[in-house]
């Protein structure tokens, strides 16, 4: 039950200078996170600047695509029109391994809308768009106990 | 910085526009009914006024209702915060007068968005080409604005427990503050029962866990103690106000799923006053969803995180509880234009005054008027007080 969407009324992904490198990862297939050359720390979405020491300097840091889903919603009202038909829906927030507490949103795909929950350790799988975009989903993870992310709270 | 003798800022007239469902009117003619009205109000015609703040959803937005109004403001302010817009606009009016660069300050809100957009539009978003810069990283999973305060109130359950009938508390107590209010959109008395039996929109929040969406507004008029001393309303100060931010609208930039902005800005607005939050007599909250409220009554150290859940239960937001709030009957149940800021402000001057009618809390000295804006994203508190201090 993957979900192909990014139908009309949703936005393309576009990249910027400060995303692209984000956007060549995915496409390869490589779930990747910002990193600080300077100080280390981690974000995202990504950005120019790093919050924590205002360095201009950063390097993709690739992950494991392993996590927990920290928290989510199961979208059960069609706001956006050409999505009705995917209600109800899984929207979530993982905690991403190796990525120092980042998170990232996303869907939970490949599962029974009742098996979501806090905690639950996921994986990624990558949803093919074109030739040069893919983006990230997840699902329970294949082999339960891969993950090492927490679900406490942002450093 | 300690204002000039007599330049105190002061809240001297409010209004509401008429409300919740105005398809005769466009979006300036509330603003203009909601001016006329506040003006009236203070005792002050439109050649009083020479500073002018507002905010709408598109640039040079005050200066364009400042046209229609016939302005020619020497001071004028659109900051645009979301949800907490009015308190903003309305602390930087009390230091526009405290510094003495102008005399009275209008601050006017007009929405027609239910007429404008119907229900579908109100409490959904996250479709459309609307995803600036990063913000598509959050866009492209068909999240919804409830959906992202759904993900708040579920971290806030996995973390203290939270349940979902305490949430449902906060929107049976507006509905009981709402059916005293003869504006209100929604009246019918509701239980918890109702709430969490009402469909979900997205877990673990229901439909009756949601704001109503309305059309309305409303204005004030901020001047100065001295000013006020020959106008006809008892003025109401403004003791203390601060605003703060932590993220745009990315919930994946939040730091804390159940920590908001309110948790920065409310102690520094409270020092500001020199109150505690014992001293608070009535509170008018932001109440987009009854997370909202439950994140806010923690952060504003009404009482301690993760208490939020048993502290809204039994009543206790309503007249006679632990913290009366939203006396009109809030977002969730009288009206929601969109960014209800400015009736939380004359809501709080109203109660300060003693004409809060039905729901009055008795002997009201010090209300909190609380916005919060865009995914949790902002915050803005005022402090009022009947007397200077």
């Amino acid at each position: 039950m993957t979900m192909r969407w990014f139908p009309d009324e949703m936005p393309e992904p576009a990249a910027s200078a400060e995303t692209v490198g984000w956007w060549e990862a995915a496409a390869a297939h490589r779930l990747v996170v910002q990193r600080c050359t300077d100080c280390g720390h981690t974000r995202h979405p990504p950005g120019p600047v790093c919050p924590h020491c205002r360095s201009l300097a950063s390097e993709w840091s690739t992950l494991p695509g392993t996590g927990r889903v920290y928290t989510y919603t199961v979208v059960r009202q069609a706001f956006i029109p050409s999505l009705a038909d995917k209600i109800p829906y899984v929207v979530i927030a993982v905690e991403l391994d190796g990525a120092d507490g980042v998170r990232i949103v996303s869907n939970l795909v490949d599962a029974e809308t009742e098996e979501v929950a806090v905690g639950l350790a996921v994986e990624v799988v990558w949803e093919d768009m074109g030739p040069e975009l893919a983006v990230p989903r997840f699902r329970p993870s294949v082999t339960p106990g891969s993950t090492t992310a927490g679900t406490g709270e942002r450093r | 910085m300690t204002p000039r003798r007599g330049r105190r800022a002061v809240i001297a007239g409010v209004a509401t526009s008429d409300y919740p469902h105005l398809p005769h009117l466009s979006e300036h003619a509330v603003h203009g009914q909601a001016a006329d009205r506040a003006l009236a109000d203070a005792g002050l015609t439109f050649a009083d006024v020479d500073g002018f703040a507002t905010t709408g959803f598109f640039p040079m937005y005050a200066t364009g209702v400042a046209e229609y109004l016939g302005l020619h403001p020497i001071y004028f302010d659109e900051t645009n915060s979301g949800g907490s817009s009015f308190e903003v606009l309305v602390e930087h009016a009390a230091y526009a007068v405290e510094a003495g660069a102008v005399d009275v300050v209008l601050v006017t809100y007009g929405s027609v968005q239910l007429s404008q957009m119907g229900r579908r539009l109100g409490t959904g978003g996250g479709g459309g080409g609307f995803a600036p810069g990063p913000a598509i990283y959050d866009a492209l999973w068909g999240n919804t604005l409830v959906g992202n305060y759904a993900m708040a109130a579920r971290r806030h359950m996995h973390e203290f427990g939270t349940t979902p009938e305490q949430l449902a508390a906060v929107a049976v107590s507006m509905r009981r503050h709402a059916a005293t209010n003869p504006q209100a959109q929604e009246r019918e008395p509701i239980t918890v029962d109702d709430v969490v039996s009402s469909r979900l929109v997205a877990d673990p929040l229901h439909k009756l866990d949601c704001c109503v969406i309305s059309d309305g507004g409303g204005a004030c008029i901020v001047t100065t103690e001295e000013r006020a001393a020959d106008l006809p309303r008892d003025p109401i100060y403004i003791l203390g106000a601060a605003h703060a931010t932590t993220h745009h609208l990315n919930l994946s930039a939040m730091p804390s799923l159940t920590v908001t902005p309110a948790a920065q800005c409310g102690p520094v607005a409270f020092a500001r006053a020199g109150i505690t939050p014992a001293d608070v007599d009535v509170a008018q909250l932001y109440d987009s969803f009854t997370i909202t409220v439950v994140l806010t009554v923690e952060d504003l150290g009404f009482c301690a995180k993760g208490e939020g859940g048993a502290f809204v239960e039994g009543g206790g937001l309503e007249v006679g509880g632990r913290l009366p709030t939203n006396t009109d009957g809030g977002g969730l149940s009288a009206c929601h234009p969109g960014m209800r800021g400015m009736f939380l402000i004359v809501e709080a001057v109203r109660q300060l005054r003693g004409e809060g009618g039905p729901t009055q809390v008795p002997d009201a000295r010090i209300a909190v008027a609380h916005g919060t804006g865009g995914m949790l994203s902002t915050g803005a508190t005022l402090v009022l007080g009947r007397e200077a201090s």
